[in-house]
């Protein structure tokens, strides 16, 4: 007897049997993706919501206190140079990573592969180092001012470190990878037959670049600007080091609570009213920057 | 329906030349084309028919040689001021656009007043028949769709000369034969000089009024249609275009012979080699037949059924096999023999074509 | 407890000045690393270890946040910890602290302002007026009212960014006695900032930071710590300094409550506060012994008496830091302080 004969075959019976199986391949999906489920859990979602709980009580009791002591002028200006700095390392990455990202976009594999190492050859030192390295080159004394000097075009040595320049240079020159690499990512799918159909219909260069290219590369520019603002946010080595004591951001004040003076509460508040002012700025930057609106048909 | 008024020019293509490297995409390519003239360039991959199309649209700098339209040389003009209208492979429509804001982009740029934009674009989606889709993004837009709206957004502008791209290359059958009449009705329509780029036979016979044969850089024949495809001037556009089976032939003091029989040409170059033999062109041997035909003898091999027309592939004594196609009507099916006997086919002088090897 | 006949001959031994014999046990010491760790180790460790005959282990700390971990986590592992002086003011505040044991502990010597019930200072350092010597020459600044006048002084400034120490200054500069400076009067001391702000060219926040200011010619004159000046002239830079209003702090040693060797750990730590002990640390490092005897013992020779921060001498033209004002003071006073530097 064949198998095409075997009556135990000829039947539409085995639906339950089928569906068995492919419950089992997803639940083999799901199980794989446990471990990295449970470690966010854990080292996230506890700790950030333990955070919250504490920034919300005073001793035993649900309080305010923690946020009203931080709805001080102090803490406005701390807030506002947190997010004024971020902004501006963002935009000024922005401005000089879209052209490097652009020329890579448009080299050979291999030229850009050479590019990118390039890009990335920052990342083997370590932020500290090149916080200090930034410090020496713009310092008083250092390489920048003397060169300057050297060659007549300058009398005086310029202000470049431990003020608000020196800390968005130094911020600025760690954030540049981070800018360029998801714009690379985005620019490079960037089907480059939209140039040729724009230049074809008359556009210039210019003008097809920023009425063509430039809005299909918004994904890659909005992934860029989010990540550096974010970490920016987060900044704390860089500002402390090369802000020379005039710069102070958020991170720097949650460290002093924290680490001084042992006042979780007072940290964690900190800690929430940046999350909550963040994702208010984007809900709002959400609402007015429709890209089909900017760059809209009619 | 209203008309786009168009300025239908002349192109003439002098002796342009592309090398990249040590390679050769284009060898010296002279080339007229006529104002109002639907001209295709038709070649396998790699023979420089796209190479062409961007010299021509100004993507692709030549190294050597002049591209003159109208009475301009456009050589050295940038493609932006070219005023030539292009449908890509893939249609390139701007997919931050609506269907409005890609017909409209290049009027934009040439700064056409507002109301002016919305009579052009609404003649011009008209003429595609696609009016109504034009607050439709472009994502929503099916192929077929999408190749009229980049036709549309080609031709608003009034362009001097269109080219198109393999455009029809990413539609299917039946799809794309209709948009090959559509096409071919628009270009009657506005009566602009239209370059079209193919690697499909069928479609540069169905549409051009001229073909261009390209070849490893070089044209390798131009003609019409039923020129090309009857008159092959060599073995390489004989065997691209069509079916066909080239038999090596001999070539004698009183013209040439095939299996030691001579053969009765109309075309028959000196320097020939091969006979073209298409299987449409040959008929079962009839006795009643005018004997000028000149007969092949030789085996069935097997007969392939194919729906409207049955294939007999017949096994020569010389080696080769040819083929003969039939309508698959019951008579025509009931007169051939069984697969494994003795078979006679007969090509008329007239389709009798002896071909070179390649077009100088 | 059968440990009480060792502790007792040790005791003993250690008050008839012998070499105590029998002891065993191992306790451990966390102080900062670094040079001063290794200083600490070769004056006031190893003879402390020999002379009781146990082992001294040694670990590393950045400051309050981790004894205070400890004990809250009822987990203490450190024996002994060496603490800034607004540390062990607080520390003891929050209650993290054994009491000392003064029958064991002797504090012959010491200013009352550097022992408390719960700690005791090990070390002075000064935060002093530093300058280059290139610069000013044979009229340097010698006060802090010579630093707040940017006429007669002109060149780049820098202060710590921390209200501790730096107001003290704006109080000396403004004409503060010495001995009236506690309690800070606050609202002087801003007013006396907003002097100097526009002036400052940098608020330092690390010790390495300050050092590396002077060596690098980034200002002219500022507040640092002696040792690190000592280790920046020791690097042949041409920098000077002057004790004169310098702002003394101490470092303290301290027993975490619920250490697991308390009862060694007290002794050793008598041991290493004694003068005998203290009167080592010069040769290794350059902070001054917390109490006076240890000048007497001729161990300090008079070159190391000249420059050591705690020298009577030295030490009579400085302001010693209160830590009780501070452990009460502190947070409200970086409130005001982070709103003056943000200003």
């Amino acid at each position: 007897m064949t198998a095409a004969s075997d009556p135990a075959l000829q039947t539409g019976d085995n639906a339950a049997a089928l569906r068995a199986d492919e419950l089992r391949e997803r639940a083999t999906l799901l199980g794989m993706s446990v471990p990295a489920l449970l470690i966010v859990g854990v080292i996230v979602f506890i700790p950030v919501g333990w955070l919250f709980w504490l920034s919300f009580t005073d001793g035993d009791q649900l309080s305010l206190t923690h946020y009203r002591r931080i709805a001080d002028i102090t803490h406005a200006r701390i807030f506002w140079q947190t997010f004024e700095i971020s902004a501006l390392v963002t935009v000024l990455a922005l401005l000089l990573g879209y052209p490097l990202a652009y020329l890579m976009s448009q080299l050979s594999p291999r030229w850009a592969g050479i590019c990118l190492i390039f890009v990335l050859v920052p990342f083997w030192t370590s932020l500290l180092v090149r916080t200090y390295a930034w410090m020496v080159l713009l310092q008083r004394r250092g390489l920048v001012n003397q060169t300057l000097m050297d060659l007549g075009i300058i009398d005086m040595p310029l202000r470049l470190v431990y003020n608000y320049t020196g800390t968005v240079i130094g911020m600025l020159h760690i954030m540049l990878p981070f800018m360029i690499l998801p714009l690379y990512a985005a620019l490079r799918t960037v089907d480059m037959n939209y140039m040729r159909a724009a230049a074809n219909l008359g556009a210039s260069p210019l003008r097809a670049f920023w009425t063509v290219f430039f809005p299909l590369s918004m994904p890659g520019v909005i992934a860029g600007s989010l990540l550096v603002f974010i970490l920016s946010l987060g900044f704390y080595v860089t500002p402390a080091l090369l802000g020379g004591g005039r710069v102070m951001m958020v991170s720097m004040k949650i460290q002093q609570d924290a680490g001084l003076y042992f006042d979780w509460g007072a940290a964690s508040a900190l800690g929430v009213a940046l999350l909550v002012i963040t994702l208010g700025i984007f809900w709002v930057l959400s609402r007015f920057m429709r890209i089909e609106r900017l760059y809209g048909g009619r | 329906m209203s008309k786009l008024s168009v300025r239908s020019q002349p192109i003439a293509i002098r002796d342009v030349t592309k090398t990249y490297g040590s390679f050769n995409a284009l060898e010296n390519v002279t080339l007229d084309i006529a104002a109002g003239e639907f001209l295709t360039l038709l070649g396998p991959s790699g023979s420089g028919k796209t190479t062409l199309l961007m010299v021509l649209a100004g993507f692709t700098r030549a190294t050597s040689g002049h591209v003159l339209v109208g009475s301009q040389d456009m050589t050295r003009v940038p493609p932006h001021k070219r005023d030539f209208g292009m449908v890509f492979q893939n249609y390139a429509l701007f997919p931050h656009m609506n269907v409005f804001g890609n017909v409209a982009y290049p009027l934009r740029l040439r700064r056409v007043s507002r109301s002016e934009i919305d009579t052009r674009v609404a003649r011009a989606l008209d003429l595609v028949q696609l009016s109504h889709l034009a607050e439709r993004p472009i994502d929503a837009l099916s192929g077929g769709q999408r190749q009229r709206i980049a036709l549309a957004r080609a031709i608003v502008f009034e362009p001097r000369v269109l080219l198109m791209d393999e455009p029809l290359s990413a539609l299917d059958k039946n799809l794309r034969e209709q948009m090959q009449i559509e096409i071919r009705n628009l270009h009657e329509n506005l009566g602009i000089t239209t370059v079209y780029v193919t690697h499909d036979q069928r479609e540069a016979l169905t549409m051009s009024d001229q073909v261009v044969v390209i070849d490893a850089g070089r044209i390798s024949q131009k003609g019409a249609p039923r020129e090309i495809y009857e008159r092959p001037a060599n073995a390489f556009v004989a065997d691209f275009i069509g079916e066909s089976t080239l038999l090596p032939v001999q070539a004698g003091a009183d013209g040439f012979a095939f299996g030691g029989r001579a053969l009765r040409a109309t075309v028959a170059p000196p320097g020939g080699l091969f006979l073209v033999a298409r299987p449409e062109k040959m008929e079962l041997h009839r006795t009643d037949m005018d004997p000028a035909y000149n007969l092949f003898e030789g085996t069935l091999h097997q007969l392939v059924y194919q729906g409207e027309t049955v294939l007999a592939q017949v096994a020569l004594p010389e080696g080769q096999t040819i083929s003969m196609r039939l309508t698959s009507r019951r008579e025509v099916m009931a007169a051939l023999p069984e697969p494994g006997k003795p078979i006679t086919l007969a090509l008329h002088p007239e389709d009798t074509v002896i071909v070179p090897e390649r077009g100088q | 407890m059968n440990r009480t006949p060792a502790l007792a001959s040790t005791a003993l031994a250690f008050a008839f000045g012998a070499t105590a014999a029998g002891a065993e046990g191992t306790i451990t010491f966390t102080s900062f690393g670094g040079a001063f760790q290794d200083a600490q180790r070769a004056a006031l460790l190893e003879p402390t270890a020999e002379a009781m005959g146990i082992t001294i282990l040694e670990d590393t700390l950045t400051g309050i946040a981790e004894v205070r971990a400890q004990v809250l986590a009822g987990a203490v592992t450190w024996d002994i910890v060496d603490l800034g002086l607004a540390d062990c003011a607080a520390a003891q505040e929050e209650g993290i602290l054994e009491p000392l044991d003064f029958d064991i502990i002797s504090v012959e010597g010491f200013d009352e302002a550097a022992y408390s019930s719960h700690w005791a200072g090990i070390i002075y350092f000064s935060t002093v007026l530093a300058y280059d010597n290139d610069l000013f020459g044979d009229s340097p600044p010698q006060s802090w009212a010579d630093f707040w006048d940017v006429e007669n002084f002109p060149g780049a400034r820098s202060l710590r960014n921390v209200p501790v120490g730096t107001l003290e200054i704006a109080l000396l500069a403004d004409g503060v006695a010495p001995d009236e400076i506690y309690p800070l009067d606050l609202d002087r001391a801003f007013a006396k900032m907003e002097e100097i702000r526009d002036h400052i060219d940098v608020w330092w926040t690390s010790g390495a930071q300050s050092a590396q200011l002077i060596a690098d010619g980034e200002v002219d004159m500022l507040s640092i710590w002696n040792g690190r000046l000592d280790a920046v002239v020791d690097d042949g830079i041409n920098a000077g300094y002057t004790y004169n209003e310098g702002i003394a702090a101490l470092d303290c040693l301290a027993i975490p409550r619920g250490a697991p060797n308390k009862d060694l750990a007290m002794e050793a730590l008598a041991m290493m506060l004694a003068p005998e002990q203290q009167a080592n640390m010069p040769q290794y490092i350059n902070y001054g012994p917390t109490t006076s005897l240890a000048f007497d013992l001729g161990i300090i020779t008079d070159e190391q008496v000249a420059i050591s921060p705690s020298a009577p001498d030295n030490l009579a033209v400085q302001v010693i830091t209160d830590a009780d004002w501070w452990a009460e003071n502190r947070q409200a006073v970086q409130s005001r302080w982070d709103e003056f530097i943000t200003r």
